[in-house]
């Protein structure tokens, strides 16, 4: 090879950057991929843009943006957007292809299409909306049930991220002293790495048994949280065993994680509360129950207060009539013993007057008998005068002694013995004795 | 605790006490005992929603 057979690297490098400069004399639109995103200190930022299919590069380029340009576009992209600029994300940029010497190829990026980022965006969740729909993934998640009272938690967010924080205090630091185990599970919540490392957390969460698994994530641009529209993070969730409930922390949208989870709540304080509220449930329905059994209990000793009164009230009337039934039959007693003293009073004073009358007739009947019984002594009396009885014929027989004789028992045969009549005596010798008794007769 | 409290198990307790409680028919002698037990349930219930769940679990372990 001779001496003018080359030409040095410089030259070589001038030439194709005048050939590149007079092939590319404009600026281009081009659509691609962020697939990295290096600000610098100097400020300008060094990119590299590329292109996929099937899931593999098919064209790939260095590209920058000068610190001049930096500070307005990414300003703006956010505005639009509200996201950042970042690797993962498909964006429609105004390249001036350029060559330099000591750096080579390179696409210096001067502006951006924000909208047409954002409708990649919408376009690609449409796509994996319908590819999960026909797939089934969308309601796999649930059919799972979250327990009563969940307990063992599995958290998947950033540890450092402030909604994860929010979580934790709302649900640990609950008034009602709930407790819960709380496993953190850390992970990507943003960028292109986020969808792959949620998916290798859910594995690994899934496996274990818990109640739920959460995907925390305390809020975002829009396009900050486009990798939860990720079908790969979605079929991840879908597959879960345990249920998955996602707090992404967003207003506008519903991201695909959110369909495809058990549950979906908007902020991490919701999410607390959504596991609270199973165990406030059951307190208010001890409470209610608690009320329901004192209340009945109540009701019960009122019924029997009420019971003991009405006893106390019958018993206090059934007591009153007593009393009164017994008044009336005392009262009904003195007036028959009053009614019986007045008869009885007659009754003696009735016996009395008879008694005396009675003891008046008998006294006039004594004293009749008495008059009469005189008068028949007197008449006695009278009668047995001896001299009267001599005077009628008689004769009073005197024996030895004098003394009358009043029976033949005491006369012998040959006494003596004097008669003597009203007019004088005699005496006489006795020759027989007649007894009328004995039918004997002596005889001298 | 020898035995893993049964918490739907005693809630339904709680709910046959509230039942035979409310039942007019049911004797005042009978409802103290009722009461007593409920209290127990009840606090057996409201720990187990708080501490002793963790307890519980960290049996098994």
């Amino acid at each position: 090879m001779g001496g003018n057979d080359y030409i040095d690297l410089l030259t070589l490098q001038t030439l194709i950057k005048e050939s590149v400069s007079n092939a590319f004399p404009g600026k281009f639109w081009v659509k691609a991929e962020i697939a990295s995103w290096s600000p610098r200190s100097n400020g300008h930022c060094y990119l590299s843009l590329v292109q996929t299919r099937a899931g593999k590069s098919v064209a790939e380029s260095r590209a920058m943006i000068w610190k001049w340009n930096y500070p307005t576009l990414t300003r703006y992209f956010e505005e639009a957007t509200g996201g950042k600029l970042q690797a993962g994300i498909t964006v429609l940029v105004r390249v001036q292809v350029a060559f330099s010497e000591l750096y080579g190829m390179a696409l210096y990026i001067d502006d951006i299409d924000a909208g047409f980022t954002l409708g990649e965006q919408a376009l690609e969740r449409k796509r994996n909306i319908e590819r999960l729909q026909k797939d089934g993934y969308m309601d796999m998640q649930k059919e799972l049930a979250l327990p009563e009272l969940p307990y063992r938690l599995a958290v998947i967010t950033s540890k450092t991220a402030a909604g994860f924080q929010d979580f934790r205090n709302h649900l640990l630091n609950n008034p009602e002293g709930y407790v819960f185990q709380l496993d953190l599970y850390e992970a990507l919540m943003q960028g292109e790495q986020a969808p792959a490392s949620i998916s290798a957390a859910l594995q690994d969460a899934g496996e274990k048994n818990y109640d739920a698994v959460l995907i925390l994530r305390g809020g975002g641009s829009e396009l900050d949280l486009a990798c939860f529209d990720d079908f790969g993070l979605a079929v991840a969730i879908a597959t879960c065993p345990v249920p998955v409930v996602t707090a992404i922390g967003h207003d506008k949208d519903v991201h695909i994680a959110d369909m495809v989870a058990h549950q979906a709540v908007k902020t991490p304080t919701a999410l607390a509360d959504l596991f609270l509220q199973g165990y406030l449930e059951q307190d208010a329905r001890l409470d209610a129950l608690q009320k329901s059994i004192a209340g009945g209990l109540l009701r019960t000793i009122s019924r029997e207060e009420l019971r003991v009164k009405s006893a106390e009230s019958a018993l206090r009337s059934a007591i009153q009539r007593r009393i009164g039934a017994l008044e009336m039959l005392l009262q009904r007693s003195v007036g028959r013993i009053s009614k019986g003293l007045t008869q009885k009073y007659a009754d003696v004073a009735r016996l009395k007057d008879a008694a005396l009358h009675r003891l008046q007739f008998a006294a006039q009947a004594r004293c009749s008998a008495e008059y009469s019984a005189l008068a028949l002594k007197e008449a006695l009396i009278t009668g047995s005068d001896p001299r009267k009885i001599l005077s009628l014929g008689y004769v009073l027989v005197t024996g030895k002694d004098n003394k009358v004789l009043k029976t033949v028992g005491k006369v012998a045969v040959g006494d003596r013995i004097g008669v003597r009549f009203q007019d004088g005596s005699l005496l006489a010798k006795v020759d027989e004795v007649f007894s009328e008794k004995t039918d004997k007769s002596q005889t001298a | 605790m020898s035995e893993k409290f049964d918490y739907a198990k005693a809630i339904a307790e709680l709910e046959e006490i509230a039942r035979k409680v409310e039942n007019p028919e049911t004797k005042l002698d009978d409802i103290d005992a009722l009461v007593v037990r409920s209290k127990e349930l009840l606090k057996q219930c409201r720990e187990y929603l708080r501490t002793v769940k963790e307890k519980i679990d960290s049996l098994d372990e």
